[in-house]
Formats: structure tokens, C-alpha cells, sequence
């Protein structure tokens, strides 16, 4: 792929940038531009959606990632309950787990996106919070207000008992304010770093005085006699406010609808490129027109020329729940619930994994939330990824991942699928027998192989590619990965095993932790 | 033991790389560039992560103010660490900096921080990690300063020990910081076969993660940090290996430490100072200083901590005479409000106090405490910009040209000069 050095963005006219993309014969709508879509609004794409949304065009699909698949409002109830039963047992790890079961089977995966965006923005931890109930309650809030106003959003975060909890609200009472709820709404929830002076925070503190946890400790509770009713004066405005002020007061600010597509900017386009405040200025102005409609931003920008453009195309770093969700979907298959092939995706098996890629869900490191981008990578979370690539593109990854006492079972059900080879197979050599038994056809990355029935190292890396890197590597990688399938010209287990080998090195390439 | 020149064999010849030639990164280069062992001068740097409480750090006990600000969290005279008859140090530092302080082995520095001082802990801590207090370098001071090395400390001269993200201040060397923690094992999983296989597998992975040596964007730094993830791996593997073997809990001021502790960390530190590793800065990190509630027990526990883990630290050094050729650092984002709040806590302030210590110092207390009198509006004044600190350590300590590194030249803080380097 060639180099590209694109103008800077001052260049480019904002408004023309965030129009509607249409597709044309010089950018068409096609697998790259759907799996970039599919990356960005969920957490990849199977190899059945990527096919359908080719097929249906960039607006239906885009239709169908903001609504959800039909279902899933019914579904939704039911998954809650589930995980309220889940947060009861209060292990964090078994609620991870649970929020990794909605993002892969809710049928909402924007949704759970942008809840995970909003867990990050509104960054909360179980590390001081203590209670997985709470944490739970916090979740299905922002889930609740994921794609909705975020006027209603912010004071409903501003009373959450976790939040209240978190940053330190109930002892912040009249004559003894404690700034932490206070300084943090505008320096990261709301405005930004130089939207407010340190005297706004202290008199925001006392408008936030007096509002509690419950007797619970699990609600919200105004508690009159600790609040300080007095003048403040919140961002030039003075009167006797309270927390509905403040939060009233901080959304009339322009800045406020800046700095909240700066961060989805960030989120759902571009980690490398920093936009002016000009260049965001249209989706700023139909933000706060829209009186903060967040699901109206989010489809803006995604369907824009700029987000289907270089500027936006692999400019970000998955972060570890991306990886790991987006490489399970592409491996994984779902069969119907009554086939023998059929094998549950245990989302529990992914917690620790994602864990050690440094992001603990419900547990950020601090209010900022994780830094992103770059601070993604180091050494250890590097190597945390090529080694669960290694474990999921062998089908070593799963509990139930291996047929009961099936050696070399699944590699003859498809043997006959592959066209019989044109001369006989030399016996194999002892390095070429694999000695694992292979994985249960559901969790065989090799399978895609047989189900597109390529039979050369050209076709199998080409069917490879389209599936897991869509848009392309560099010409010399995949003459790489070509000799390597090719080498030793493997055939039956030993080229199953060899493709498995092949996608555990594509997982570890530096494009596949591209977002 | 296992030298340079032995890793070198193994994983660099073993690989693609050295066919690679030209486009082999210039990290790896280095690689081969064998520093003289057990001479280089260390720094390893704390960060007390959250706003550490300065004034109930460091205490003037002696100051009637001090007690009127602090009615609930104030030290009393019998209560602290006394340095002289106005000064003293939070007790639970007593068990892990009294001999030290005793043999002239600690600095203690007052009064530090910049000027218009930021109270949001993300800003104020970049402010610190970057050195730049207009916010425009996007790069880590520590990380700058590998570039200006003499001995850049072999193939990893930067090690971030932790299990959380990477601080900035290690950032922006070639090829990036490592980081590692106790509870990696650092081997990188080929999926068995035989010998050759695996062999031909790491082949592949390596080659498929090489910079093209033209481009200078996302792509191309997460090339440069996979390759540095494979080249660095074996030899972490083998370290931690033996780490694992001499793995122990400390005990202290604080109970006991167990894995992932700030004191633990300092062991592991120690250890790989010991066994030669090579690297000439390490960074650790300790959380739990942001304290707007309830702060006088947790903070004096953190306190404790950090002061066992550096006494534990330099008596693990001394076997082999290392302890000499390491200076300890501790810093934290800002210090917090003079008058404590309605929650027995206290709210983000401005300036504080940090520590410098190490065999090698002179030791004593650098800096008058700063007046409880003249406040900015409820906060400490600084009188010490904290880059006079590290620039200080920069030339003096790891023979590093500071005004490379910060961009100007910042006036020494001669009481923290080693005294023999």
C-alpha cells in the first residue's frame, strides 16, 4: 500500500467534509468500507454481515446498525434482568462477562458501543465503588442514554449512586464542600480544560451540596438541610443554584457541544489527526440545535464523506475489546441451536484475556478513563495480544473448543469439501501431523478456508485477507503470507493446521490492531 | 549469567532480522553496542499517583497555623518523624526513612512546583511528565532524555514496571518503553510443532511486523513496538523466570506486601539491577493519593510504603555495591489544600514536596517550607520549579545534556549533587 501523506485538515472545507458520502465508481461501497463501518459503529463484522451489507448499500446498512436487528428491544429486558441477577453475586469478573455477552449477542452492537464509549466518558471504577450492583445500575443508565439527549444524560449520571459514590459526592455538604463531583463534570464530563475557572468549580460544589446516596446507599437522595442554599455564581451566572442549575448552566455553553465531538471524533473517527474547533463546527452547531441529540451526531459522522475517507480509514488503535470481540466474530460460526456443529460462544473465556490487554471493564483507572491510542501498546499488552491470537486462531482458546476425543474428526469432515488434488499426497511427514486434535468446526479459523473452497496459498490468503484485513496490506506481506501457506505444499490436517497458523501471524500483524 | 552478547546470539541471529540490514531499527542497533556493566548511574522515579498530601508529608509541626488548618489531620510534635525542631515527616515513613535520614541518605525538598498551577490531575500530571508546563511537548521527559544517553543501558534503557497504561513521562524513545509486571510470564506462544516450525512462525511474525523505513505514522509506531515486543520477550522470560524463584512478601509500616506493592515492585527492581540488566531508568508507580475523604489512615499507609520500598530497595542494592550507583526520585502531580475540607480530606492544591534519595547524596532538608502565610488563594506557594530537580539529576546524575531534554536550561539545585558518583 503506498505511503500516503494527506493535506492537513485546515485545508478541507468542514462543511463539505460532514455531508452524506455517496458512493461513486471512484469510491465505491465495498468490503473495505464495510468492515471500516462495522469496526467503528460495532465490534467487526462476521463474514455473512460483511457479504450483507455489501449487498445492501452503505444507508441500509447504516439504518441497521442505529436501529438494531429486529429483536433486540425484546431482547433487552431480558438481558438486564439477567445481568441484575449477575451484578447480585457482585463478581466484577462475571459482570465483564456479561456486558461482553450483550456486546456479541444483543443485536445492538452500536449501542453497546457507545455505551462503552460513555463508560470511558463518564469514567467510574469498581475499584472504589465496591459494589457490582452499582456498577450494574450505572451501566444499564448509560445503555438507557446511550443514543438519547445528553442534557437528561448528564443529570442523570450527576445522581447516579456509583457516581456519587466515586468522586466523593456525599460528603460534599453546606460549609464543607468537596470539590471532586464538581471539578470533574466540567473538566470531563461537560466542557473541557479552559471553560471554567477554579472559582466556578468551588461555587458549583456548593450548588451540588446535599446530593446523596439514599439510606440504601443504591439511589439518589436530596438532602435539604446539607445543602447550601446561598447565592453562587456558576460561568458568570449568579442565583441560588443547585445541581439541575449547574448542569442547566454548564449545556448553555458552546463549548460544551465542541468538546463532546471532539471526544466522538476521537472515538469514531481519528486518533491521530486533531480537529480545529472550525473544522468540527458543523456537527457542533447541529448538536446543540438538535438540544444535544446524541443517536443525530452519531449518524452525522458516520455517515460522512470524512468518515468514509483516509483520514478516518485504520487511523485508530482497537482497543483491546475491539481486538478481541472483532477477531472472535470473524473466527467464530453460529450454527442453528439444533445442528451437532453447533458450539456456544463462552464470552466468559474472553475476560481475562481482554484483562491483561489493560482494559478491566467497570474497573478504568481513573476518571479520565484509559488514555487510548498508543498507551494501548506496550510490551506486555502487546504480547498479551499475539498470544491470545495464537490461542484463538488454534482453537486452543475455548474450554469446549475441542471435539470429545475427536483426533483429526473435523479435518476429514472437510477434507471432502476441498477439490481432490491432482496427484497423490506424499505421506505426510511426523512434522506435518498435527498433535492437537483440531477445534470444533464453530471455532476453526480454517474453516472459512473450506467454505469458500480456495485450494491455493494464493486464493486461501486472498480469502483470509477479505475476511480479517479488508482494504489491504502491503504487496510484499501478502507475498509473504503466500509462501508461507504454500511452503512444504501441506494438504488435508497438515494445511488446516497451516491456515491456523497463518491466521494467528494475520491477527498479529500491525495493521490488525488498526481500527 | 546471561550477557548481552548471549541474547544477542539467541534472539537476534536467530531471527530475520539481521538480514533485515538498513531497515533493522535503530533500537536494535544499540542492541549490539554492549554498555559497560555495573557502572552506569541509575535513576528510578516514583510517582505518587493522585496529589500527594505535601503538607502532611512533610509537617511543620512547629507552626501554629499548620495546626488550625489541619484541626482533624494534623501531626503533633510527638506524633511525627522529627527532621529538626520545626519539620518533620508523616510517622509512617519513620520505619523506612529514619536511618536514612540518619546516614544522609534522603533529601528532602520543599516547596516545588510551576508556575499558574493546574489543579486537574490529568493536566498537571502531563505537565510534570512532559516537563512542559505550556503543554506543547507530547512526549515524556525520561523518554527524551534515552536519546541523549552516553550508555543508552543496552536494548531496554527504559522500563516501566506496573501492570497499568505506560506514563508519559517514558515516552517518545525509538521503538518505545517496556513495561513489564510480576505476573507475566513474557513468552511469546507459537502454538507447538516442532523446533523448525516455530522458528519458521516467529520468521513470519517478525517479518510481517517490519517498519518499511519510509512512513512515519500510526502503522508504522505499532510496527516498531510489536517488533520491540518479539526482539525483547526471551530475555524478559528468562529474567522473570529467576525473579519468580526468589519471590517473597516484604513486611513493613504498611503490613504486609504482596504482589504488584510499590515495595514488591522496588524488589523486582532491585533484582534486575542486580543480575545486570542494563537499563539506566526505571519507573514505578504507587496510586491512592487523591484523599478528599477519611485520608489520615490510607495516607499515612501509602506514605509508609513508599518509604519501606525505597529502604528495602537500597538494602537489596547493597549486595554487590550497587546501591551507589542508584538515586531514587519521587514525585506526584500536585499537593492538596492547605485547610482540609468537611470530610476529613482535602481537595487538589498546588505545591508539595518530593524526595531525592541514595547513598550517593549529601542528604538534608533543600528549600524553606513554604509560608502558611502567604497562601495562593488556599494553596502553597512553590519556590522550587520542579524542572530545577530534574535537571539537576539530568547532568549531573545520568551525564545527560538537560537542555536537550527540557528545551532550556533550568538552575541546579546543588544540595542534590551526588557527592560520589
Amino acid at each position: 500500500m503506498a505511503v500516503l501523506t494527506l493535506p492537513s485538515l485546515d485545508t478541507l472545507d468542514p462543511k463539505r467534509e460532514w455531508q452524506a458520502w455517496q458512493p461513486d465508481a471512484t469510491q465505491p461501497w465495498n468490503r473495505k468500507w464495510a468492515s471500516h463501518l462495522y469496526r467503528r459503529a460495532a465490534f467487526g463484522a462476521n463474514l455473512d454481515e460483511l457479504r450483507m451489507a455489501e449487498k445492501r448499500g452503505v444507508q441500509s446498512t447504516l439504518d441497521l446498525l442505529l436501529q438494531g436487528e429486529t429483536g433486540c428491544d425484546d431482547l433487552l429486558p431480558a438481558l438486564l434482568t439477567a445481568g441484575q441477577y449477575t451484578a447480585a453475586s457482585d463478581q466484577a469478573a462475571e459482570l465483564r462477562g456479561w456486558w461482553l455477552y450483550c456486546m456479541l449477542r444483543s443485536g445492538h452492537p452500536l449501542r453497546e458501543k457507545l455505551t462503552l464509549f460513555w463508560h470511558n466518558h463518564f469514567a467510574t471504577s469498581i475499584a472504589k465503588v465496591h459494589s457490582a450492583l452499582e456498577m450494574f445500575q450505572q451501566n444499564k443508565l448509560l445503555r438507557e442514554h446511550a443514543l438519547g439527549r445528553f442534557g437528561p444524560f448528564l443529570l442523570a449520571i450527576s445522581k447516579d449512586a456509583a457516581m456519587l459514590h466515586w468522586l466523593d459526592s456525599n460528603s460534599n455538604i453546606k460549609g464543607k464542600p468537596n470539590e471532586n463531583y464538581a471539578r470533574e463534570i466540567m473538566e470531563l464530563f461537560s466542557l473541557g480544560v479552559g471553560n471554567y475557572t477554579e472559582k466556578d468549580i468551588r461555587e458549583a460544589a456548593r450548588a451540588f451540596t446535599g446530593w446523596h446516596t439514599d439510606s440504601d446507599g443504591t439511589g439518589f437522595e436530596f438532602n435539604p438541610r446539607l445543602h447550601d442554599d446561598g447565592a453562587k455564581t456558576v460561568l458568570r451566572q449568579t442565583g441560588d443554584w443547585n445541581g439541575d442549575d449547574v448542569v442547566r448552566i454548564l449545556l448553555q455553553q458552546p463549548a460544551a457541544a465542541t468538546f463532546l465531538v471532539r471526544k466522538l471524533y476521537r472515538f469514531y473517527v481519528s486518533e491521530t489527526y486533531n480537529p480545529s474547533d472550525r473544522f468540527l463546527e458543523p456537527l457542533a452547531e447541529s448538536f446543540r440545535k438538535s438540544d444535544y441529540d446524541i443517536a443525530a451526531l452519531v449518524r452525522r459522522i458516520l455517515s460522512s464523506r470524512h468518515f468514509f475517507s483516509e483520514y478516518a480509514f485504520h487511523q485508530r488503535i482497537k482497543s483491546p475489546v475491539e481486538f478481541v470481540l472483532g477477531a472472535v466474530r470473524s473466527v467464530y460460526r453460529e450454527y442453528g441451536a439444533k445442528e451437532k456443529r453447533q458450539q456456544p460462544l463462552t464470552q466468559q473465556d474472553l475476560v481475562r484475556h481482554i484483562d491483561a490487554m489493560g482494559q478491566v471493564l467497570f474497573s478504568p483507572p481513573n476518571v479520565k478513563g484509559w488514555r487510548g491510542a498508543q498507551a494501548w501498546l506496550n510490551t506486555a499488552t502487546m504480547l498479551a495480544r499475539d498470544n491470545f491470537a495464537q490461542l484463538l486462531a488454534m482453537g486452543t482458546l475455548w474450554n469446549n473448543g475441542r471435539l470429545p476425543g475427536g483426533d483429526d474428526i473435523e479435518d476429514e469432515a472437510v477434507a471432502h469439501e476441498v477439490p481432490a488434488p491432482t496427484k497423490p499426497a506424499a505421506p505426510p511427514r511426523p512434522s506435518d501431523r498435527p498433535e492437537e486434535p483440531a477445534p470444533a468446526q464453530a471455532f476453526d479459523s480454517a474453516r472459512v478456508v473450506h467454505e469458500e473452497r480456495a485450494s491455493t496459498a494464493k486464493d486461501i490468503v486472498r480469502v483470509l485477507l477479505d475476511l480479517y484485513l479488508p482494504g489491504g496490506v502491503r504487496p510484499d506481506a501478502e507475498a509473504r503470507l503466500i509462501a508461507f501457506v504454500a511452503e512444504g505444499n501441506p494438504k488435508g490436517a497438515a494445511l488446516n493446521r497451516r491456515v491456523r497458523e497463518t491466521v494467528h501471524a494475520l491477527l498479529t500483524m500491525p495493521e490488525y490492531q488498526l481500527a | 549469567m546471561f550477557s548481552r552478547r548471549h541474547f544477542l546470539t539467541r534472539t537476534v541471529q536467530g531471527s530475520s532480522l539481521l538480514a533485515l540490514g538498513s531497515v533493522v531499527p535503530e533500537f536494535l542497533a544499540n542492541t549490539a553496542r554492549a554498555a559497560e556493566k555495573a557502572k552506569d548511574t541509575i535513576l528510578v522515579v516514583i510517582e505518587m499517583t493522585g496529589g500527594n498530601d505535601g503538607l502532611n508529608t512533610v509537617i511543620p509541626y512547629g507552626d501554629d497555623l499548620y495546626h488550625k488548618y489541619r484541626p482533624t489531620l494534623g501531626y503533633k510534635k510527638d506524633q511525627v518523624m522529627r527532621l529538626n525542631d520545626h519539620l518533620g515527616l508523616n510517622p509512617g515513613m519513620r520505619g523506612g526513612f529514619q536511618q536514612m535520614w540518619d546516614k544522609g541518605q534522603l533529601a528532602v525538598v520543599q516547596g516545588v512546583g510551576y508556575p499558574n498551577p493546574d489543579r486537574s490531575h490529568f493536566e498537571s500530571m502531563d505537565i510534570w511528565q512532559s516537563a512542559d508546563p505550556r503543554r506543547s511537548i507530547q512526549s515524556g521527559w525520561l523518554g527524551r532524555s534515552v536519546n541523549e544517553l552516553q550508555g543508552q543501558g543496552g536494548f531496554v534503557p527504559i522500563l516501566h514496571v506496573g501492570s497499568g497504561r505506560q506514563p508519559l513521562a517514558v515516552q517518545g524513545t525509538p521503538g518505545g518503553a517496556v513495561s513489564i509486571n510480576d505476573r507475566q510470564n513474557f513468552k511469546l506462544e507459537l502454538g507447538g510443532g516442532t523446533a523448525d516450525q516455530q522458528k519458521a512462525r516467529r520468521k513470519l511474525l517478525e517479518e510481517l511486523a517490519t517498519p518499511d523505513g519510509k512512513s512515519d505514522d500510526i502503522l508504522q509506531f505499532v510496527r516498531l513496538r510489536q517488533l520491540r515486543t518479539m526482539t525483547s520477550v526471551e530475555r524478559l522470560h528468562e529474567l522473570l523466570a529467576k525473579q519468580n524463584l526468589r519471590q517473597n512478601t516484604l513486611f513493613g509500616e504498611g503490613g504486609v506486601y504482596g504482589p504488584n506493592s510499590l515495595p514488591m515492585q522496588l524488589q523486582l527492581v532491585a533484582n534486575l539491577i542486580i543480575s545486570g540488566f542494563g537499563t539506566r531508568i526505571f519507573y514505578v508507580s504507587i496510586d491512592g493519593f487523591d484523599t478528599h475523604a477519611r485520608q489520615a489512615d490510607p495516607h499515612r499507609k501509602l506514605l509508609g510504603q513508599v518509604a519501606d520500598g525505597i529502604l528495602n530497595l537500597f538494602n537489596a542494592l547493597k549486595n554487590g555495591g550497587h546501591d551507589k550507583r542508584v538515586l531514587v526520585m519521587t514525585f506526584s502531580e500536585f499537593g492538596r489544600r492547605v485547610q482540609e475540607n468537611g470530610s476529613n480530606g482535602t481537595d487538589h492544591g498546588a505545591a508539595s514536596s518530593l524526595f531525592v534519595a541514595g547513598p550517593a547524596l549529601k542528604g538534608g532538608i533543600v528549600g524553606e517550607h513554604p509560608s502558611l502565610k502567604d497562601l495562593d488563594s488556599g494553596d502553597l506557594k512553590h519556590a522550587i520549579d520542579f524542572r530545577r530537580i530534574y535537571a539537576t539529576l539530568l547532568d549531573n546524575w545520568l551525564q545527560c545534556d538537560s537542555k536537550a531534554v527540557l528545551g532550556s536550561k533550568f538552575e541546579h539545585v546543588d544540595a542534590l549533587k551526588p557527592q560520589k558518583a
